[in-house]
């Protein structure tokens, strides 16, 4: 039985080793990010990265519910979708101004993820992967199959939820009045505040006694519960607070493209976050964002294979968990425990013969 | 109003026996093997087009497509379990049930990328189908509804034969019921998971024939088959198989009556709510067996 | 190194097991010998089960070998074990819940495919087991502790198999119980079936051993008649409280 609840404060864990090492690549993570710019010309590069940085923040949200606290849900992109849509909705047709759309759309997102953990969250696993998934593909159903007018925007129709077409147009993040044709540059800026604040949030959550609470449950259920670890509350607040960070993300990636349609509900889209949290690893804090330099890094060369795209991610997926289960950091992770082990072997059998 | 209630009727029936066939397959999988095969819309996507490859591109007569379907789903399932579900298995992965979905999930992909490359994203006819209608009264009949209606029945009474009163259908059932029991008993769990993979497969590569016969192909047929038979077999409760076809016809006619009155949209938001409502009653379903969780 | 000599039942040599990293029995060595019984006694959690478990092939062992008769089954799957002829009635009877008696006595047999076999057995499980008999048709959820520790033990008689493991028959069931259901053990024994039994209290089995070994931390930590083990007052104090 391992000792996974010790009588240790949660200080004590933030001054271990790894947490030194994590802050060290956190750093060098955050430097060459701020500099990328300074040193690429490329629009279109500059373009990538900020998608990267969506990428990486949906992922990290989605493997905090996923690989720590256990909630398999597959609406992670209808929770993206309903911030990038409501904060869509809100300029359009309340004209409000985008930094409050953006943040009441959060709101609105954690409020109705909540919502929903409350029906999911009692059931077993794999129950809520499937209303969840289902819930997800509703939402897409009800937007794509839309096709009532609800109001004429310069002589076109356009549905309450936009529709087949979606939203365009309705505001932006206010760079280009900043900034002028150096708007991109303001937009990465605000683009990369939101990954350091959304990834330094799910960090302190992992770190936490929550997280901790989390990885005992996954552990040892029966322990931890008999030790007055309440996995429900505990639950819906990660929910909660992840369904907040990912519409905010949702809101701020609407208004960056000026648009959002039900394209980002779509199973492509899906799969790619998919491909990244497998291939970098659940459970493990930097394993989103591995993943999503490998996914991208892959998908630049996939282009190339055009219609094979597609086929490509899906084997990638498959293959990957049937031959890296815990992703490639949890194979760098286990060869670091195989070599320990070979080490504390040789102390253990000097010490032994002392028996 | 007679049209109405017979075209509901039919409707309802019609599509009831084809959830029934795919929810059949899917509860089998889910509970005796604990997994959610996420590619069985594919299968059943891959079934259909099976049928057309060999009826359109090999000449071969309609019969043939219809054999062709349940071995294309055979097949898979077989490479399901030596490629994903053994490994995993192997592994002793930490969550099986999501290793196996998200396995599953990106062969679904692969799969439905591969028949779109090389059948093209247009809708097809699907050739293995009988046309022209039976007149009762007023009323018309279509023979293929009729024959969808009566080979699900056919498949669901062989199923049912198989799992009662056959050596492997009972194995079936005890592993279901108790695995490690089952292997103590000399029952290799290995083999009876690979013969209801390849089981399952066929009620699929059968089922998207049929569907595809009623509706077109196109590379994302069973997407939406595969979805709806998750939720019945959600609101029968895992692994009850009566309980699943129960709920298919159940949940069929409830989508007809739902399109007819509200529109096509609403057919599955409505199903959507209902299982939410049935779940949050009763966790496990409605006829589903609270599991004990050895700790 | 032990040999097998070729008249023992079951032999094990050196055996190491456990599960998650985490190891439960350490180097046990025994042998069982045709028609005897062996029961391995000592405090709960420490290892009874996963012997029986090891050898049945549902744990792997990490070191040591296992024979059944001539057969090695070290390293083997335990469907393919149980096809050796060993039956294991587990602990907590994993019946299968929604099957009738009858059904789950058939499940014994699946091994086997001679009709007249499996009449045969389900005669002498039935006159083990009256009470059986008249709740045939019953589903096994529906059975009292009692009868489902007699469907237990007549699915592993349904194999037909010469070895059975059997793992604490008398867990969870009144005195009374327990005596029809050692009464059966007896006739067992009596039948000339090697047995090798798993049981928290000496005193049960004393009478019907052959040979006893107490286990302690995953160690035997003592071997031999069961009449001296109940007579070693220290023993029963420190490892089975007396």
């Amino acid at each position: 039985m391992t000792s996974s609840i010790r009588h240790s404060s949660p200080l004590q864990i933030k001054l271990s080793a790894t947490s030194n090492t994590d802050l060290r690549i956190a750093v060098g993570l955050a430097f060459i990010l701020a500099v990328l710019p300074l040193m690429i010309d490329s629009r279109y590069l500059i373009g990538q990265v900020i998608l990267a940085m969506f990428y990486a923040i949906i992922a990290t949200q989605w493997n905090l519910l996923f690989g720590f606290a256990g909630i398999f849900s597959l609406a992670q992109m209808a929770v993206f979708a309903l911030g990038g849509y409501a904060t869509a909705m809100l300029c359009s047709y309340l004209s409000w101004p985008m930094a409050l759309a953006i943040a009441a759309a959060a709101l609105g997102t954690a409020f109705v993820s909540v919502l929903i953990g409350l029906a999911c969250l009692r059931l077993a696993g794999v129950y809520v992967s499937l209303l969840t998934l289902a819930i997800a593909q509703a939402m897409h159903v009800l937007i794509v199959s839309d096709t009532e007018c609800f109001t004429m925007v310069a002589s076109q129709c356009r549905q309450f939820t936009g529709g087949a077409v979606g939203f365009a147009r309705f505001g932006d993040l206010g760079m280009r009045d900043l900034l002028e044709e150096h708007w991109l540059w303001g937009n990465y800026a605000i683009v990369l505040c939101l990954f350091a604040l959304c990834s330094g949030f799910t960090y302190f959550i992992i770190h936490s006694p929550m997280g901790l609470a989390f990885k005992a449950l996954r552990d040892n259920p029966g322990y931890a519960i008999a030790r007055g670890v309440n996995r429900f509350q505990s639950q819906l607040l990660v929910f909660g607070f992840s369904a907040f960070f990912t519409g905010l993300a949702g809101g701020v990636y609407a208004a960056h493209f000026q648009a959002i349609g039900p394209s980002i509900l779509s199973w492509s889209q899906f799969n790619f976050i998919i491909a990244i949290t497998v291939v970098g690893g659940t459970g493990n804090f930097w394993g989103p964002i591995v993943g999503t330099l490998i996914l991208m890094a892959a998908d630049e060369l996939m282009r190339e294979m055009g219609e094979f795209r597609t086929l490509g991610l899906g084997l990638i997926i498959a293959a990957s968990v049937v031959w890296m289960p815990k992703g490639l950091l949890g194979r760098v992770q286990d060869l670091q425990q195989w070599w320990g082990r070979k080490h504390q072997s040789h102390n253990h059998l000097k010490s032994s013969s002392n028996h | 109003m007679m049209d109405i209630f017979f075209s509901i009727a039919l409707s309802g029936l019609t599509s009831g026996a084809m959830y029934a066939l795919a929810t059949l397959g899917l509860s089998l999988v889910w509970g005796s093997m604990g997994m959610l095969n996420m590619a069985h819309g594919a299968m059943l996507t891959l079934g259909g087009y099976a049928a057309f490859a060999v009826v359109m591109q090999m000449g071969l007569p309609g019969p043939l497509g219809f054999v062709a379907a349940l071995g294309a789903g055979a097949l898979v399932g077989a490479l399901l379990y030596m490629l994903v579900v053994k490994p995993l298995l192997r592994a002793e992965v930490a969550s099986f049930e999501t290793a196996v979905l998200m396995a599953t999930v990106g062969l679904a992909t692969a799969l439905e990328n591969s028949i779109l490359l090389t059948f093209g994203g247009q809708p097809l006819a699907q050739p293995v189908k009988s046309d022209g209608m039976l007149q009762i009264g007023q009323q018309g009949v279509p023979y293929q509804s009729m024959v969808v209606i009566g080979v699900a029945l056919i498949l669901m009474g062989i199923t049912a034969y198989v799992l009662q009163h056959t050596r492997a259908g009972r194995a079936i059932r005890a592993t279901t019921q108790n695995r490690d029991a089952a292997q103590l008993l000399g029952i290799p769990v290995g083999r009876v998971y690979l013969q209801v993979l390849m089981f399952s497969g066929a009620l699929a590569g059968i089922c998207g024939c049929l569907v595809s016969s009623i509706t077109q192909l196109s590379p994302t047929l069973g997407a939406d088959p595969m979805l709806k038979a998750f939720i019945m077999c959600v609101v029968a409760g895992l692994g009850n198989l009566p309980g699943a076809v129960l709920a298919a016809f159940a949940l069929a006619f409830i989508e007809a009556i739902v399109q007819y009155v509200f529109g096509g949209r609403w057919g599955f938001p409505v199903l959507l709510g209902l299982v939410i409502l049935v779940l949050v009653w009763r966790p496990t379903g409605l006829f589903g067996r609270a599991q004990i969780r050895r700790l | 190194m032990l040999k097998p000599k070729p008249a023992a039942a079951l032999v094990l040599d050196g055996v190491t097991a456990g599960y998650g990293g985490l190891t439960i029995l350490r180097d046990i060595s025994l042998r069982l010998l045709p028609g005897h019984m062996v029961t391995v006694v000592g405090p709960n959690g420490h290892g009874k089960s996963t012997l029986l478990k090891t050898i049945s092939g549902m744990t792997q062992q990490s070191s040591g070998r296992i024979w059944i008769g001539e057969d090695e089954i070290t390293s083997l799957p335990a469907h393919a074990i149980a096809g050796l002829g060993v039956a294991h009635i587990p602990q907590g009877d994993l019946l299968f819940p929604e099957m009738t008696v009858e059904e789950n006595l058939l499940m014994g047999a699946y091994l086997t495919a001679e009709q007249a076999q499996i009449e045969q057995r389900f005669d002498e499980v039935y006159r083990l087991f009256p009470k059986l008999a008249g709740r045939r048709d019953q589903t096994a959820s529906t059975l009292s502790g009692g009868e489902r520790r007699m469907v237990g033990i007549g699915r592993g008689l349904m194999m037909g198999t010469q070895l059975l493991l059997i793992d604490e028959p008398s867990l969870g069931l009144a005195p009374l119980v327990i005596d029809q259901i050692y009464e059966a053990i007896g006739a067992l024994k009596a039948s000339g079936r090697s047995i090798l039994l798993v049981e928290e209290n000496p005193a049960r089995v004393a009478e019907l051993s052959d040979e006893m070994h107490l286990l302690d931390d995953g160690h035997i930590v003592w071997s031999g008649l069961p009449a001296e083990l109940l007579k070693r007052d220290e023993l029963l104090a420190t490892y089975l409280g007396g």
